[in-house]
């Protein structure tokens, strides 16, 4: 076949083309289905339709917990016949990956969220207020006040616990210590024994990921972290803190190169003594050990204070499910309601995974009340925790970066203690 | 379809036909729209929010024209370069060295080249996260094969932090990035080696040349264009290199391993604070082009020779 192209051709051509182009991207410009108009779709409640939704989760990037999400999220699928989507991402990187979805418009739906994180994912004005869909529901007080960022529900609270010491008492009983180290100079103590015995003797976070672990020891040195709005960091109890920790860590007292998850990996093989880590640590490490008597073993660990008589400083811990609006965030809102409170559903993910319940009736039962571990650890740790007064913050995360970098300039010698403090302060500051 | 386009003797009422030129603009156009629309706008308009003080998770912005490179220049520009050269450098020359040293042995005709060249390939094949994971796991300071294997030889008493210490983790994301990148060298360059004339070898040896005069006299010469090429790239290369680097260290301890590419995923990413971001990102885009307008040239002269 033979052909002429000509000018006119090509710009009919052209023309065609450019036509396909703009409607093309006219179509990617245009609205998403998450509009306005699909937040329409409800569940049996309202009696609208269920929809299918998302679930973004960091439990279902975890091996010790994915398989119980999953359980939980084929049995609302099923009852209520609709697909749930987990969208897992790892733990370090879940507020980033989901800050991003979320303001990109490409998330909708429910999201397990650390109750640390809940001002900075509702900045963004995409959470729903979940006020009423908690009515009705005997979550505790405290499970509904760690969901609440200005008074708004923004999530139900799924668990709620603290972070403190989890120990290995096998490893206690055979440096002689019988009761927990009540002052840090008895800690250090223990901690030296420990080490003469070959272990490592605290699993303390070195590394920036999970350094944040520092804001409790400053605060357990005195420093108040911020009084209203004027960050404290870089007064001399944040300075004496970060020296301790320095001091621990030339020592050999506590390990370099340490975060969560090598923390716990180290305490399940029996190498580490101790560890700081929530409740939930307990499915992971017992689950990992080769040792098959750990679960008996694990005992939980007051933080030591500066001064015999001062209270044991934990923070809270917790997760909500909060639901991000948009297509299927009915559905999601009923799900999250599901989960944190269907007595049966609770229970189960008691039992496995070791974390407490937020309704009084689950917190009643036999199954939470005669389970020995979570009950010293309510005794010792969680009956003292205190929120960290940088959550109100959007800019939480940055601010716990700030200081976690400073510390690790401090553990490899490139900053003093001082200096660190002062620049960490002023960084967090600035964020205020 | 035969395709004719002249310009020449239009009678009137004849459509106008296309000139070679314009023509062959035409044909390029939609491939220049893509890059324009996947490349120059993003790079574009990642540039002018240098200039911009702008969220990635709060709306609105507000121009702040120079703060932001200002900004940048005062907090810590100079150390970025410094440890955005330093692994350039590394990465560069170890594996160059390795990678030559690997193709000249291979071109020596050893029996069974072809399977080690085949095995030597492997690293580079394996992604850059697996990588970064690979080599973590080697110098983990509590459970690391290379602790392991020192302490057991008696070389160290007590396990060392091998990426807790700065200069130590600098150089442990160089030795990563060596594994991955000298198979890419050694195959380029070992191709190049297959193409010097064995004549010329013969004909120095015969003139009493030994090895090392051969190799600076023949074999260097003849593998210059390559080698230029070959350095010039993995210089490009190795100063955006991100996933190794990342993975590995995140940039720490203490910042001690962040680079351009490291800051401005930290900034923009994790500290959400896309103008400084950008700042960072357009400094970085100018050191950059000098290296490829270095690369362009001796590619031309090249191609001239």
């Amino acid at each position: 076949m033979t052909g002429t192209v000509t000018r006119r051709d090509l710009l009919r051509l052209m023309g065609v083309g450019a036509g396909a182009f703009g409607i093309g991207g006219l179509v990617a410009c245009a609205p998403s289905a998450d509009n306005d108009d699909d937040d329409s779709g409800g569940t049996s409640e309202t009696g609208d339709a269920a929809q299918d939704f998302s679930f973004a989760s960091w439990s279902l990037a975890d091996d010790a917990s994915k398989a119980e999400i999953q359980k939980l999220m084929d049995a609302f699928a099923s009852a209520n016949d609709v697909s749930v989507s987990g969208v897992p991402y790892a733990y370090n990187d879940y507020l980033n990956q989901l800050t991003l979805q979320v303001q990109g418009g490409q998330f909708t739906g429910a999201a397990q969220l650390d109750i640390a994180w809940l001002a900075a994912l509702s900045a963004l004005g995409k959470l729903r207020d979940l006020g009423s869909v908690a009515e009705g529901v005997d979550y505790t007080e405290s499970g509904l006040l760690s969901g609440q960022v200005d008074g708004v529900q923004y999530g139900l609270p799924w668990t709620t616990a603290a972070i403190g010491l989890i120990a290995n008492r096998e490893h206690l009983d055979q440096v002689g210590v019988t009761e927990p180290p009540a002052t840090l100079a008895d800690f250090e103590a223990v901690l030296t024994e420990l080490k003469g015995a070959g272990f490592i003797p605290y699993a303390a976070s070195t590394k920036v990921a999970q350094l944040k672990d520092i804001l409790i020891w400053m605060e357990t040195f005195g420093s108040p972290l911020i009084d209203g709005d004027q960050v404290t960091i870089g007064d001399d109890a944040s300075i004496e803190a970060v020296t301790w920790y320095k001091k621990l860590y030339d020592q050999g007292l506590i390990a370099p190169d340490v975060e969560r998850l090598d923390a716990r990996n180290l305490f399940s093989q029996g190498r580490a003594a101790m560890y700081d880590d929530a409740i939930v640590g307990k499915a992971f490490v017992v689950g990992e050990s080769p040792d098959p008597e750990l679960l008996s073993k694990l005992t939980a660990l007051p933080r030591p204070v500066l001064a015999a008589g001062d209270t044991p400083r934990a923070v809270q811990w917790g997760h909500a499910i909060v639901v991000v609006d948009g297509e299927g965030a009915d559905t999601a809102a009923e799900f999250a309601k599901f989960v944190t409170s269907d007595e049966e559903l609770v229970l189960g993910y008691f039992e496995a995974l070791g974390l407490p319940p937020t309704t009084d009736t689950a917190l009643a039962s036999d199954t939470v009340q005669n389970d020995p571990f979570t009950a010293e650890f309510g005794e010792r740790i969680t009956a003292t925790a205190t929120p960290n007064p940088f959550w109100r913050f959007p800019q939480y995360a940055q601010m716990e970066t700030a200081v976690a970098e400073q510390v690790q300039a401090v553990l490899t010698g490139a900053s003093s203690p001082a200096d660190a403090m002062r620049a960490a302060g002023e960084a967090v500051q600035g964020l205020v | 379809m035969a395709v004719t386009h002249s310009t020449s003797n239009r009678t009137a009422g004849e459509p106008r036909r296309l000139g070679d030129g314009a023509f062959a603009l035409v044909l390029t156009l939609p491939g220049f729209a893509l890059l324009a629309a996947v490349v120059l706008y993003p790079l574009i308009a990642a540039l002018v929010t240098a200039f911009f003080e702008q969220s990635l998770v709060l709306p609105g912005r507000e121009f702040v024209g120079f703060d932001n490179l200002r900004d940048v220049f005062q907090d810590d520009f100079w150390q970025l370069l410094r440890q955005t050269l330093v692994f350039t450098a590394g990465s560069t020359i170890l594996p160059f060295v390795i990678g030559f040293g690997l193709a000249l042995a291979l071109n020596t005709g050893i029996r069974g080249q072809r399977v080690f060249r085949g095995l030597l390939l492997v690293p580079w094949l394996v992604p850059g996260v697996v990588v970064s994971f690979l080599w973590m796991w080697i110098f983990n300071a509590n459970y690391g094969v290379l602790n392991g294997v020192l302490e057991n030889i008696g070389l160290l008493d007590s396990p060392q932090a091998w990426l807790a210490d700065p200069g130590q983790a600098s150089a442990a994301v160089i030795i990563a990035k060596t594994w991955q990148s000298f198979p890419w060298i050694m195959v380029m360059l070992l191709a190049a080696l297959q193409t010097v004339p064995v004549e010329l070898h013969e004909a120095a040896e015969v003139d009493g040349a030994g090895a090392v005069r051969r190799f600076f006299a023949i074999t260097v010469p003849h593998l210059k264009g390559i080698i230029g090429i070959v350095l010039l790239l993995e210089l490009i290369w190795n100063f955006q290199h991100f996933d190794i680097i990342y993975v590995m260290t995140g940039g720490g301890p203490a910042g001690s391993t962040q680079t351009f590419a490291t800051a401005v995923y930290e900034t923009a990413f994790k500290g959400f604070d896309l103008g400084h971001a950008g700042a960072i990102g357009l400094l970085w885009m100018l050191i950059l082009m000098v290296f490829v307008v270095v690369y362009v040239r001796y590619s031309e002269r090249g191609e001239e020779k």
